[in-house]
């Protein structure tokens, strides 16, 4: 099974503009800074908001086209989604609220609660049956959204911030129940998520979204080593440069140059492990590597990490020990010399 | 913000603040004070207050129902749809509140009165709005339902269309998202416009006498036979009665509403 939209629509100050591509054999992740339209690209996808321009598709069947007029509405689509904030109905039972998407599809009320009954087993809240939504906690409302949802067999599973509106404790456990959940749905499933661990941990595939636009596509590993746009690169917590690569010397775009050690040639990108960034208060010395004068802009004690934002002829981050970083008299303001092995500028080429 | 500048109390506002709550607070301390409480209980159930009450309440409660069939649907499609000419409705649908009721009565005689096309019509059935029971009702509900409509508009816009959403991907068509969902998320502000409207009903004098006349048993609601037996036959205690029963019944509203009407209005 598998999805297809091309989507064009102005919300707003948001336009989005993408072609994506789901498939039901992997989950996907949609990754993306907040208000890069990702939820606006579920909602596209169910049928809550209209496309300007484009077309939505599952298999052979049209969700939507704009070129001719075709619209499935919303309740016809069978897409599951589960809403950030559960949106469990609050005038419902637990169970009612399982059950509702069958009774709507015109299941008795008998076979309906039993399935219903069945899934809240399946998400561990059989106890919570008659209990009013609110009584419910973060992670047990999400569960029991979540069944709401997937007992109704929708082909599309679309999760929006799974985890948001979960406290810490219970995050763990639902990470794994919705994982084993993910596993085990054989439609088209997708999640939407601002945090690339969120990300990385459900889903197989990463499609990052910023401004409406996807920057990037591919397994998450690829898109975390290699990304394509500053944001994921902070995100990856790696320094991200762009620029021409000629016989051994990368050519930034902001007129800098670096010594790296690759065969690529022309244009390309280039990420900076921080831990790879050495800092002296002395220009050192030394073969193969790149030393870059710089003031020190900010200090960002983190644990036995220490994150250096450095002014350079690029925006750099360094990570020292905090002994170091004493060590080294690391003030904002103050001087240091940055030092970057040309073996530790992994190149990659657009 | 319990605390702030505005903690401590400027005294020259308590004064008048002080005449403001006496000024509510004497007429009906006066009320009290001439109830001639010996008589109470037999004047309550004499036929005559009965009547009344037995009129007024089948008054208010069909201007209620008529309230809840009209002005559900209009204050659903003003809070949750851009139907044209949305501001003009709304305003129009207000102007009850602050119309005189006798010009509402005047206007209700002018339009649905015998002679008007729409009285020859209903005349035609064998129907007579002007002062029958009937024309009672409708004149309470003209100066009823917008209280229902205000109440329930705030309400259904409390919440934004979310569930409907909800239940839309769910597999929901639209009259089972209106009638499971959107319905049952409103029924407090429902009640709580229905039980405005139907306090104003029951009290309501000046458009019910001039469409309907006073006739006891018939026309002559709890407000009107007080308002007779004050004037016309000078029954003071009577009067004073009927009131004391139209008070009771105002608190009672007032105390149930409570918590409902402020929330509603949030």
């Amino acid at each position: 099974m598998t999805l297809t939209a091309r989507i064009r629509t102005q919300l707003g100050s948001l336009s989005l503009d993408c072609n994506l591509s789901f498939d039901s054999n992997v989950t996907v992740a949609v990754l993306g800074p907040n208000g890069a339209g990702k939820t606006t690209l579920l909602r596209v996808i169910a049928g809550l908001v209209p496309l300007d321009e484009g077309r939505v598709a599952v298999d052979g069947e049209v969700f939507e086209d704009t070129s001719s007029g075709a619209w499935l509405t919303p309740e016809a689509r069978r897409v599951g989604f589960v809403f950030q904030d559960h949106a469990l109905f609050p005038h419902l039972s637990v169970l009612d609220n399982v059950a509702f998407g069958l009774r709507a599809r015109g299941v008795d009320r008998r076979t309906a609660n039993a399935r219903a009954r069945e899934w809240l087993e399946r998400v561990d809240l059989a106890g919570f049956a008659g209990s009013r939504p609110a009584a419910l906690s973060g992670g047990q409302s999400q569960r029991a959204a979540l069944a709401r949802v997937l007992v109704t067999d929708p082909r599309a599973l679309l999760l929006d911030e799974p985890l948001a509106a979960v406290d810490a404790s219970g995050r763990l456990e639902l990470r794994r129940a919705l994982r084993e959940h993910l596993a085990t749905f054989p439609g088209v499933r997708l999640v939407v998520t601002h945090d690339p661990l969120e990300a990385a941990s459900l889903a197989e595939r990463v499609v990052v979204l910023e401004e409406g636009r996807v920057t990037q596509e591919g397994p998450f590993g690829e898109v975390s080593a290699r990304p394509r746009s500053a944001w994921i690169a902070r995100m990856a917590g790696l320094n991200l440069l762009r620029g021409t690569v000629s016989s051994g010397a990368m050519l930034l775009d902001d007129g800098s140059s670096l010594t790296v050690a690759t065969d690529i040639e022309g244009t390309a990108m280039a990420t900076i492990q921080p831990r790879a960034v050495a800092l002296y208060r002395q220009a050192p010395e030394g073969s193969p590597r790149n030393v870059l004068r710089c003031k020190v802009a900010g200090v960002d004690p983190e644990g036995d990490r220490w994150r250096i934002r450095l002014d350079g002829p690029f925006p750099l981050v360094a990570e020292v020990t905090p002994a170091a970083a004493a060590q080294l008299r690391l003030g904002e303001g103050g001087e240091v010399f940055a030092v970057v092995k040309a073996t530790e500028v992994d190149v990659y080429s657009l | 913000m319990t605390r702030g500048v505005t903690r401590r109390p400027l005294l020259g506002l308590l004064i008048p603040a002080a005449v403001a709550v006496l000024f509510i607070a004497l007429p009906l301390i006066g009320l009290l004070l001439h109830v001639d409480w010996s008589n109470l209980p037999s004047e309550l159930v004499s036929s005559d207050v009965l009547t009344a009450l037995r009129l007024s309440l089948e008054c208010s409660i069909i201007a209620v129902a008529i309230s809840l069939v009209i002005g559900v649907p209009l204050a659903y499609l003003l809070a949750r749809t851009s139907l044209p000419g949305r501001r003009l409705i709304r305003g129009l649908v207000t102007l009850p509140l602050v119309l005189p009721p006798v010009v509402g009565g005047i206007a209700l005689q002018t339009a649905l009165g015998r002679t008007t096309p729409i009285g020859t019509v209903l005349d035609h059935f064998g129907i007579v709005l002007p002062f029958s029971t009937a024309g009672a009702a409708i004149a309470e509900a003209f100066v009823g339902f917008p209280f229902l409509v205000i109440t329930v508009e705030a309400g259904l816009r409390q919440r934004d269309d979310r569930f409907e959403e909800v239940a839309a991907t769910l597999g929901a068509r639209p009259w089972r998202r209106f009638w499971r969902v959107t319905m049952p998320l409103a029924a407090p502000s429902i009640a709580a416009g229905a039980a405005l409207c139907w306090a104003r009903a029951l009290g309501e004098f000046g458009a019910t006498i001039t469409f309907a006349g006073s006739f006891p048993g018939t026309t002559e609601t709890l407000p009107i036979a007080a308002y007779t037996s004050f004037e016309g036959s000078g029954q003071i205690g009577m009067a004073i009665t009927l009131s004391l029963l139209l008070l009771a019944i105002s608190i009672l509203v007032l105390v149930v509403l409570r918590d409902r009407w402020l929330g509603a209005l949030q």
